[in-house]
Order: C-alpha cells, then structure tokens, then sequence
C-alpha cells in the first residue's frame, strides 16, 4: 500500500522514528537494573518500579494532581455545560462571542496564565496554591467542556426536547430526561479529556507549587534535573500504563476517535 | 432558570472573568508594585537589548523550522493514512496520537537518553567511527528542534488528516481520467484543498512552540533558553516583575498575530 | 355540526420582516382529521407550532376547546405531537418511548404497562416494545412517534408531514393506517403536507394555504371539482387553463377532455395535436388550440389509448368539454 510512494513513506517513518522512539527508550531504561539512564540498559530488572511506587515526592504528588484534576474537570463541567446549552439553544444575540470568550484559555499561553494567577491571586489575594491551581486549571479545561459538549448538542435533534415538551414535561424536567442523557457521551469525552489534560499540565502548574501540594509532573521535572536515573522512567512508564488503561475504557464506553474529534480547533 | 437561557452561562463567563481574564489584564498593565509604565518601558527595552532580541529571535527561528518539519514529516503521514486501507491506517494514527494523553515530561526525557554524551546516539556514531568522539547533541538548538517536533507531530497530523479525509477520493479518479499522473494530482488536487488544514496545523506547531516550556527547559539546559524559560527565571529566580510581564505580552502578540494571519488566510481562501 | 376542538382568530406570526402567518381565521372540526395543505412556506408547520405552543402568534387569538391559550406553554396545551424528523428519545426503549408521557402524569407502572402495551397494539408494534430507537426502521420510528403521542389520551393529536420522510410505498400504507387510528380513536387530529394526494385521501377538511393565508378550505370532493383560484387549481394538479368568451378564467381536468367529437355544449375548440406520451392504459396528449377569448393555450388531454385513433403531430382535432366539468375560477390566487 506505501510502496508506491517512496518520497512521503521516507518521510512517514522518519516522523513516526522521532514520534515513538523516545518514548520506547523510556519504556525500555524503566527495566534496567543498572542505575544510570542508558540504551541499551543494563540487565533485567522491576527494581526501579519497586523505587519510583515507595518514593514520597512521587506518591504524595499523584496523589494531589488527581484530586486537581477531578475537581478541576467538576468544576469544568458544572460551569461549561449550562454555558454550552445557553450558546446552543438559547438563541441570544453574539453567541459567537460568547463562545469565543469560553475557547480564549486555549489561546493565551499556559505559562503566561500560571504567571497571572500567581501573581494576581497568590500575591495579589493571598490565595493558597492549591486555590489558584484549581481556578487555572479549571480555566483550562472550559474549553474543553464548552466546545467538545458543544458538537454533542450539535449532532442532537432539537425536536426531541420540543416532544418532551409537549408531552408534558416542564423545560427543567424535559432537559434532565432527555437532553442531558443524550449529552452523557459529550461529556464524558470532555471530562476525559479535560481530566488528562490537567493531570499531566506543566506550564500552568509550575509557578503554583507549594511544599504542601505539588503536582505530579513538576515534581518528575525536578527529579530529572537532579537525578539521572531509571526511577524516573519507572514513574513515567507507570504512568503510560495507566493512561493506555483509561483509554482502552474510553474505547469501549465513547470511542477513541470521538473524544479527539474535541481536540480540532 | 430555563426560560432565560442567558442565565446558565452566567456562572461560566464569572468565573473566566474573575479566574482568567481579570488576573491576565491585571498582570500586564500591573503587577504587583509597579507601574504600569514600567511594563510598557520594559518591554520596549527587550527589542533593544541584544540578549533580549536573541532569545527572541532564537524562539521564533525555532518555531518556525519545527513547523516546518511538522507540516514536512506530517503531511505525507496524514495522506497516507488517510487513503490507506484495511486495518494498519487506524492502529497507526492511533499509535501517532496517543502520546498526546501524556505530560511533555514524559515524552521529552527520552531524547535524554538518546543525545547525551553518553546517550545511544553518541555511542552509535562512535562505534560506526562516523565520528572520533560524541558529539554533545543535548543542550543545543537541534535537541530542542527534535524535542518540539516530536510533541507537535501528532497535532499536525490531526489537522491535516481531517483536512485530507474530506477530499472526496473521486477527485483523484477525475483528474486521473483527464490525463493528470499521479504527482500532479496529488499537488494540483490534494494539496490546494488539504492547505486550509495544513494552515491550522502551521498555526497551533508553531504557537505551541513558541510557548514551550518544558522541552527547552531539559533539552536546552541554560545556554538555549527560549521564552518560556526566560520567563519563568524573571517570575521565579529574579522576580523582576515588569520584565515577566513584558515576556508575557511578547509571547501572547506572537501566538495572536500569527493566529490573526492564519484566520485571514483561511477565509481568503475559502472564498477564492 | 361538529363544535370547533380549536380556532384560530386572526392570527398572524412575523418574524423580523417576514410574515409567515397573516391574520388566518380557522376553526378545527372535533373528532375529525384537518389537513393543512400547501407549498414550503406557505405557514403551515407555522400554524401547526402555534396550536402546539413552540411558537408565540404575533397577534390573534388560539382557543383549545373554548378556552384561550395563545400564550400557554407547550406542557400545558395536553396535545399530541408528531415531529417530522420523529424525535423518539434514544436513549430510552420504545415502550418507555411510549410511555414517557404517562409517567409524567404520574400513571401508576401497571396501569402504564398497559396502556403502553395497548398503544403498541393499536400502530402494530407491540412486539418492539424492548428495542431502541436506532434499531427500527424509518416507518416503524414513525409508528412510535404517533404511539407515543397517542398513549397520554390528547385532546388533538397533531402531525408535522408525518409520511415525508417514508418510501413511496410506506406512504400509502401510512395513509390508510393513520386514517383507520383517527376513526378508531375519534381523535381530533392535525396535519401538515404538502402532499395533494395525501391530503386527499385522508382528510374530513382541507385547508389549502400560500403565503401565510388560506386559500380555501372544504372537504376534499368539494375542494377538488370547485377548486376557488388558480393557485389551488394548480396546486391539486389542474393543467388547463384558458378564458372563455366572456373572459372568466376556466379549468378543467385533462380526463375531463374528449378529442374528435364535436361537443353539445360546453367547451368546443379546435386544436392541433403537439406530441403525445403512450402510458399503456392512457395516452396523455399535448395540443395547441384558441381560446374563448383568443389567446393561444396549451392543453393536456388524458383519454384511453385504446379509444384513441392515430394522433400524430400536427393532427387536427377538436377538443371538447362537458359543461358540469368546467371550473369557473375566481381569480388567479395572488395575493
């Protein structure tokens, strides 16, 4: 099927070469059992998974950016769904300005955001982190919410909420049993997405640390910095594992392919 | 509360308010102590001052080759994925797109392992005797080139495979039937109607680019310091208030302006 | 004399610039199945939205059984309605479909179960009542629809081009079914085409509209030989037009034409044959003759072919009509 274009199949393994290869190297330094970080790695060993699962920093860090990221998705959602609805169906004047304004977090730079917020609501407001590291967060993730929710209304027909309607269903009634089951894949897709997204964000979340609450991938980035080896890729392949979990469940419940049709601006 | 649609989304937009487009103003015109003067002086400054001028300028190079790879490498991924048949086509994007549920971190340090001193490349090219010693490959502007590019990949083939995956196939057969060979359908038929696609693809690598932080952050040690990593000194090492903002304002006018030019490109051609 | 089940007085419904709906007076006969009949957007779905209550008239008055419900909402109104894109919940089976009106009405589940069961019996789908909406085919989505807006007893039932998205050969099922379901019930029933045949076969009133007005209303044999204007006369599949002596606008069927026979009285012209087109049981033949008042027409005539002679092109003939089925028209329908 590609031999019959050698030019772009050249260049469709030389993208896919810097694409994996890194992350294959990670995979295969996490098993080594020497204590350096090199390819090919030393021997066979679980050891460093052992190290990275009893090491504090990385532990007590997971553990506080998947608190982040399920409120910060809750918090997403609870705001970006009724914003969504009220641009789909509300039919009020400038709804592409409005949704426009929803969308503007992906355009502004994340670290320019995590400047603002640390300095206007940490130094500013006297704000804890982890209070400015939920608010950018969930800044972040509305886009998410607003406009992969947004294509779900999109594909649904308005009629079936006219018939709940007129079959006697008041419009807070006619919405909880019947719109808003037809939005579940929308919003699962957008929880999905906004739940990752902010389970592995750097940017935003670096200038917001605290000794107290640290995020997970902050704390990899300074590990990286002073120690050169294999827990990290221990960490990291462990986190690969998980994320192939959830999305194989994803999968199954949504399909793949739908939760990145939310991705295309 | 349903009869006013325009309430529910009053709680969203008070919240972008007050936890994102407040602070944002804020920052720029005044931070903490300063005038906002100083901003505005400082950041004049930066376009006089050549250490300035040269990260700028190294970060804007660097974005624009890593689009160019991208849209290079990926353009050719997308087409062929997205005209193959049977099953391979699918498990590759997927194999191509997965990465992007992992933090930068994670698919970054890789190239440590691989363009250290010490790292897989070095020694590979050592004991082919291509070269005498290992070459230092980490910390320079090639690292953090290799490093975007594999970030950014994913997403450009994203946004050219949709773009390819809607030119209806029967154009192909057309100009085939009208004497066209296979080149020059491809770049008379494909590439015009795949270019509005190629364009957002250009758009996001290289405002991605230009804001990365991580990947210059371990692949381009202090040396190659880039935008974002500048930036992050002034917040958090120097805490020179008016310099991080007026960072800040470089780095949004440079993903504005380019996005500006980007939407007038595509609406121009959608009328042409 | 059936009482009005809904009136309309003077009701019109603008949007912005538009008028979609000027100022129509209409009165539904109970227990009886009125079609609204007419081209897009001549106002008929308009109107229909109104009686339901998605849309709030202009001005005018609705009445539903006397009492004014211009401005009551769409859950209050207790009508039936049939969307046409069908609008089943899909996420809920058929039965609960069906029975999605009776819970809101806090109809005990028994109860339910059987007045769901029974509802299913009456469009013959009662042994779909666990399946899925995506799972059933466009007619029996349909059947669902009208189950689901039969089962909480309305007190009109209310249909928007209910048949348009069916095959050819659904439609002429649906048509009888409908009709036997509005007999059986003796529900009083709305319904929105822009289908002539359909209108005709199944309505007790048809309302033909254009432009947001009625054009005439009257039972279907009423409104098809003594077509009012030119619009509905073409509208109901009319061909021929043409002006007597006294310059009053006529029509008259194509079956209603015989060639070669000099008529009694009635119409009688002279023609030249254009073309015909063999049908196997009818020829349709197209002629070029003078009018009553001089100007130059073109007629169709449909008559058996096996009572035709050899008609070439450019046969002369006469064509003739017998009075009872000339159509006075009063006048061209524009408004």
């Amino acid at each position: 099927m590609k031999t019959r274009r050698p030019v772009a199949a050249t260049l469709a393994v030389a993208g896919y070469v810097i694409m994996i290869v890194p992350i294959l190297f990670v995979v295969t330094t996490a098993f080594s059992s020497g204590s350096t970080l090199r390819f090919p790695p030393e021997g066979f060993s679980l050891r460093w998974f052992e190290a990275a699962v009893t090491y504090d920093p990385f532990m007590e860090s997971l553990v506080s950016s998947l608190e982040l990221a399920l409120g910060a998705t809750a918090l997403a959602l609870l705001l970006g769904v009724p914003a969504t609805l009220a641009i789909h169906r509300g039919k009020l004047p400038g709804r592409g300005f409005v949704e426009g304004l929803f969308l503007s977090p992906l355009i502004v730079p994340e670290l320019v955001v995590g400047l603002a917020l640390y300095q206007q609501l940490m130094i500013g407001l006297g704000l804890n982190n982890v209070a400015a590291l939920l608010v950018g967060h969930t800044a972040l993730m509305l886009p998410y919410a607003v406009r992969v929710t947004g294509a779900s209304l999109a594909l649904a027909d308005p009629a079936v909420e006219e018939a709940a309607r007129g079959l006697g269903a008041s419009p807070l009634r006619a919405f909880r049993t019947v719109t808003l089951p037809m939005l579940r894949p929308g919003i699962f897709s957008a929880a999905l997405l906004g739940f990752v997204t902010s389970f592995n964000n750097v940017p935003l979340s670096l200038l917001l640390q605290d000794r107290e609450f640290r995020t997970l991938p902050v704390t990899m980035l300074d590990y990286v910095q002073q120690s050169y080896n294999p827990r990290i890729a221990a960490m990291a392949t462990l986190i690969l594992a998980g994320t192939v979990m959830i999305a194989v469940i994803a999968e199954r419940t949504v399909g793949f392919a739908k939760i990145f049709g939310g991705i295309n601006r | 509360m349903f009869r006013k649609p325009a309430l529910l989304m009053l709680p969203g937009l008070a919240f972008l308010l007050v936890g994102f487009l407040l602070p944002a103003v804020a920052m720029l015109l005044a931070p903490p102590g300063e005038e906002t003067s100083a901003v505005l002086t400082r950041f004049i400054e930066m376009f006089t001052d050549p250490y300035e001028l040269r990260i700028i300028g190294r970060t804007v190079l660097i974005g624009l080759i890593v689009t160019a790879l991208c849209v290079v490498l990926g353009f050719p991924i997308a087409y062929l994925l997205a005209r193959s048949t049977g099953r391979w086509g699918g498990i590759l994007l997927v194999v191509a797109i997965f990465p992007l549920l992992l933090s930068n971190v994670v698919r970054t340090f890789g190239w440590l392992v691989l363009l250290g001193a010490n790292g897989a490349i070095g020694r590979l090219l050592t004991a082919t005797g291509l070269v005498d010693d290992a070459p230092q490959l980490l910390y320079t502007p090639l690292a953090i080139v290799l490093g975007l590019t594999q970030l950014f990949l994913p997403l450009a083939l994203i946004s050219c495979y949709s773009a390819v995956a809607q030119i209806d196939p029967g154009l192909d057969d057309a100009a085939r039937g009208l004497g066209a060979g296979r080149t020059r359908t491809f770049w008379t038929v494909v590439v015009p109607l795949a270019t509005p696609g190629v364009i957002i693809a250009a758009t996001l690598v290289f405002a991605g680019s230009v804001t990365a932080y991580t990947t210059p952050y371990l692949l381009g040690g202090s040396g190659q310091r880039m935008l974002a990593t500048q930036l992050f000194t002034y917040a958090s090492v120097t805490v020179d208030w008016p310099a991080a903002s007026a960072t800040a304002l470089i780095m949004t006018m440079l993903v504005f302006v380019v996005s500006g030019i980007a939407s007038l490109a595509g609406r121009r051609g959608a009328t042409s | 004399m059936s009482t009005a089940a809904a009136e309309f007085a003077g009701v019109t419904q603008r949007f912005g610039d538009f008028t979609a709906v000027d100022a129509i007076d209409l009165a539904i006969p109970e227990g009886r199945l009125t079609t609204l009949l007419g081209p897009s957007g001549c106002g008929k779905t308009t109107s229909l939205r109104m009686l339901a209550g998605y849309n709030t008239p202009t001005s005018g008055t609705i009445r539903i059984h006397g009492v004014d419900s211009t401005r009551l909402p769409p859950e209050k109104r207790g009508l039936g309605m049939v969307f046409q894109s069908y609008a089943l919940f899909p996420h809920l089976t058929v039965a609960d479909n069906v029975g999605y009106g009776l819970k809101l009405r806090r109809i005990p589940a028994a109860e339910r179960a059987r007045r769901v069961q029974e509802t299913l019996g009456l469009v013959g789908l009662a042994h779909l009542a666990g399946s899925r909406p995506k799972n059933l085919s466009g007619g029996q989505q349909q059947r669902v629809a009208l189950a689901r807006a039969i089962a909480i007893r309305p007190r009109l039932l209310l249909l928007d081009e209910p048949l348009s998205n069916l095959d050819a050969r659904l439609r002429v099922q649906m048509r009888t079914e409908i009709r036997r379901i509005q007999s059986e019930t003796g529900l009083t029933v709305v319904l929105v085409t822009h289908d002539q045949d359909e209108a005709l076969e199944m309505s007790d009133l048809i309302v033909l509209m254009r432009g947001g007005r009625i054009m005439q209303q009257g039972a279907p044999r009423e409104v098809f030989s003594r077509p009012a204007n030119r619009f509905v006369a073409d509208f109901l599949g009319y061909e021929n037009f043409l002006a007597d002596a006294a310059g009053s606008l006529l029509t008259v069927r194509p079956e209603h034409l015989s060639l070669g026979a000099p008529a009694a009285d009635g119409l009688g012209l002279e023609a030249t044959v254009v073309s015909t087109a063999y049908r196997g049981v009818d020829l349709l033949v197209t002629l070029d003759a003078v009018d009553g008042s001089g100007a130059e027409v073109r007629l169709q005539a449909d008559v058996r072919a096996g009572d035709a002679a050899e008609l070439a092109p450019g046969t002369r003939t006469t064509v003739s009509a017998a009075p009872e089925h000339l159509v006075q028209l009063a006048d061209s329908g524009k408004e």
